[in-house]
């Protein structure tokens, strides 16, 4: 099967997601609705995505987006497919992953605590590397480095 | 699992002290690198789990972010200490595919040495290690010895014994030294020589067999569902392999079959870490009579102050010694990446997998267990 059947046999079995063919063999699925992430998950479970290779999110700074990404893998098709769900950067709650892929609760914990996103259904949400974190998260764009570096440790500023 | 009570323990299960906390790394023989569980134990049953990670942060996703994508290089062979080339390829694999650059035949076989040469340390280093867990010293001791003359090699290809820095878009940075092939094939037949040692001293060892019968035993199912893969995986005796799968590299124009296991403890992953050494000497022998006469090793990707990625995203994996390493990278089109999300072979099964195996072991076994599944701290805290 390649990625373009694959993609036709989400669109009919999901219609709420977008999937596009790219590159070799992979798709990239944009959920429409991300409180159904959940159910789309398991949906592609049941296609051949048994594999979940890796759990991030990356911040869209001027959209005001959080897309939460899973990439995931077919090892029936040999397929790899990118799901990003759009979550608003102000409240960013998503429902957990947990109930399909048990590792995703790390995964998850480490996101909360980078960018700070609320998995709903997480049962430990807890600080797993940062100690007696007080800023904003930190893989977030619009954390400064710099200026938490003075702030924390007293460096000084590079001169231009 | 329910913990073992021992007579004495049923005796004092009143007292509130019964279940005390040990701190299992970062500072413990059986641990490598910084990191730790702290194990609530009954007698000498673990009953609980807590993960202590982030001793080892060094931020590197985010200081990508902040770097050019060629000075990433020198950055991202340290997310892994003793596989660091697989991260290289599945880097300049992302960006290529992203930019669209076909690499010359010369550098896709020179990549593919590179990696088998690495793999070869890294289940060296992981072999030792297991014995070492057991009280097996003199194993870790030969080992590295054997890991010593690959280390020369990479001396010579490339500068540096642990960080080679050597992959990059487009290629890899020098051709091959004139008698390379030469002095490599010698020290893969030292290597073979040696394996016989190796059999005598821990895979045919009956002790070794009792003490790691049964540890940490899993299902294919399971393993799928926990994101387990690589040799883990294969122990299963599912068969799976990036190299074949989602090939990279030279692999397409290479000739292997990837052995299984079966069994899936920690006796069926040692035997299979010893099957998977004896298949990376086999693909280095095979690269060395194939590779191409050309001496074209590095497609022309401009100034690389100036090297821009168009935007776009893509996840490239490649098989490490311990199982798909994958990068995620995401571009805007700037000169550096907008953001890089590494997947490390061991994260799943040292947080995630830890909760469901470890309670009811042995405090003597936990160490067996982490190095069973080539847990490696560098790659939890990236």
């Amino acid at each position: 099967m390649t990625n373009r059947d694959m993609a036709k046999v989400i669109a009919k079995g999901w219609p709420d997601a977008e999937s596009i063919p790219r590159y070799q063999n992979q798709i990239e699925i944009v959920c429409g609705n991300p409180d159904s992430i959940a159910g789309l998950l398991h949906y592609l479970q049941s296609v051949g995505f048994d594999h979940m290779s890796n759990l991030t999110c990356v911040d869209w700074l001027e959209e005001n987006r959080f897309d939460v990404t899973y990439n995931l893998w077919s090892y029936k098709y040999d397929l790899q497919a990118t799901v990003k769900a759009g979550i608003d950067r102000d409240e960013p709650e998503i429902p957990t992953a947990m109930d399909v892929w048990p590792q995703a609760q790390a995964y998850e914990q480490e996101i909360h605590e980078m960018f700070g996103v609320e998995f709903i259904g997480n049962p430990d949400l807890s600080p797993l590397f940062l100690h007696n974190w007080k800023d904003i998260p930190p893989l977030r764009k619009d954390f400064d480095t710099e200026a938490y570096s003075v702030k924390a440790f007293g460096a000084v500023r590079n001169k231009e | 699992m329910e913990p073992v009570f021992y007579e004495l323990t049923k005796l004092a299960q009143n007292d509130e002290y019964t279940t005390y906390e040990m701190f299992f790394g970062p500072n413990h023989p059986g641990m490598h690198g910084n990191f730790g569980y702290v194990i609530d134990a009954v007698g000498a049953t673990v009953v609980k789990v807590r993960v202590n990670a982030g001793l080892l942060h060094r931020g590197f996703e985010k200081l990508m972010e902040t770097k050019q994508w060629f000075q990433n290089l020198s950055l991202i062979p340290r997310i892994c200490v003793p596989d660091p080339d697989p991260n290289e390829v599945a880097y300049c694999t992302a960006v290529e595919r992203i930019c669209g650059i076909e690499i010359p035949e010369r550098a896709k076989y020179i990549r593919s040495m590179t990696l088998e040469m690495s793999r070869m340390t890294s289940l060296l280093m992981g072999m030792g290690a297991l014995g070492a867990m057991m009280g097996l010293y003199s194993a870790m001791y030969r080992m590295m010895t054997d890991r010593d003359f690959v280390l020369d090699m990479f001396e010579w290809l490339t500068g540096a014994r642990i960080y080679h820095i050597y992959n990059v878009p487009g290629g890899v940075r020098r051709d091959l030294p004139d008698g390379f092939t030469d002095k490599l094939s010698g020290v893969l037949d030292t290597l073979e020589y040696n394996l016989k040692e190796w059999d005598n001293l821990v895979f045919e060892n009956p002790v070794v067999h009792k003490r790691l019968t049964g540890i940490g035993r899993i299902t294919s199912e399971e393993a799928i569902r926990y994101g387990i893969v690589g040799p883990n995986l294969r122990a299963t005796g599912y068969l799976v392999d990036v190299r074949r799968d989602d090939p990279y590299a030279a692999y397409p124009y290479l000739d292997f079959d990837t052995p299984v296991t079966e069994g899936g403890d920690a006796l069926a992953r040692a035997v299979q870490c010893r099957k998977e050494y004896e298949l990376s000497i086999n693909i280095v022998r095979q690269i060395i009579k194939k590779l191409p006469k050309s001496k074209e090793y590095r497609a022309d990707t401009g100034n690389a102050l100036k090297f821009r990625v168009p935007p776009g995203d893509t996840y490239a994996k490649v098989e490490s010694s311990k199982g798909e390493y994958g990068y995620y990278i995401v571009s805007d089109g700037g000169l550096k990446p907008y953001r890089v999300s590494v997947r490390g072979p061991s994260l799943p099964a040292g947080l995630a997998l830890c909760h469901k195996h470890l309670p009811g072991m042995d405090i003597s076994d936990v160490a067996i267990w982490m190095a069973s599944f080539a847990v490696c701290p560098p790659d939890i805290d990236r």
